[in-house]
């Protein structure tokens, strides 16, 4: 999240919106965004909604992160069609800032 | 009579295997409409997907849970 944010300029140049998605409830998202003063959304997904339509909500009950979300990235043009998308299946594969720029430009959008 | 409800559970069965289709159909994939999405913001504001397509490209990543490393 922090590494998106120090690359926020970059993704503006590309005319890019970036906003996060996550389980947690919007006060806890309020708190981080001013702890850590970033300057994009982080979206609040409490009611499980959005997530599973993006199959990036873990739904094994055995996992330590049952009903919580899937480190995921996607990229979407203008029209809203999906041009990238990347779920991992270890929450710890963390893509970096630079990958989904050098992603962004490859899509074309 | 038989015959009338033979087409019923033929129609029912039909209106199912539509639904099984369209919500396969519904599944994230490249090349596809990504599924629209309101959700609220830091602020409390709604977010709709659509409005922020309004303004250019879309990068949406989702993280398992604020203030932890992962």
């Amino acid at each position: 999240m922090r590494d998106f944010n120090a690359n926020l300029s970059q993704f503006e140049a590309a005319n890019a919106q970036v906003v996060g998605v996550s389980a947690d409830h919007v006060a806890t998202l309020q708190a981080f965004t001013e702890a850590n003063n970033i300057h994009y959304p982080l979206l609040s997904d409490f009611g499980r909604k959005m997530l599973p339509a993006y199959n990036a909500l873990v739904t094994d009950e055995k996992s330590p992160i049952y009903r919580y979300a899937k480190r995921a990235y996607f990229i979407l043009d203008n029209q809203g069609i999906v041009k990238y998308m990347k779920i991992q299946d270890n929450a710890l594969d963390i893509l970096t800032a630079d990958e989904i720029l050098k992603a962004l430009k490859q899509s074309g959008v | 009579m038989r015959g009338t409800v033979r087409v019923f559970v033929g129609i029912v069965a039909g209106a199912l295997i539509a639904l099984l289709l369209a919500t396969e159909a519904r599944a994230i994939e490249v090349g596809q409409k990504a599924p629209d999405f309101t959700l609220p913001d830091p602020g409390g504001k709604q977010v709709a997907l659509a409005d922020l397509l309004g303004k250019g490209p879309v990068v949406i990543f989702t993280f398992i849970q604020a203030f932890t490393s992962v």
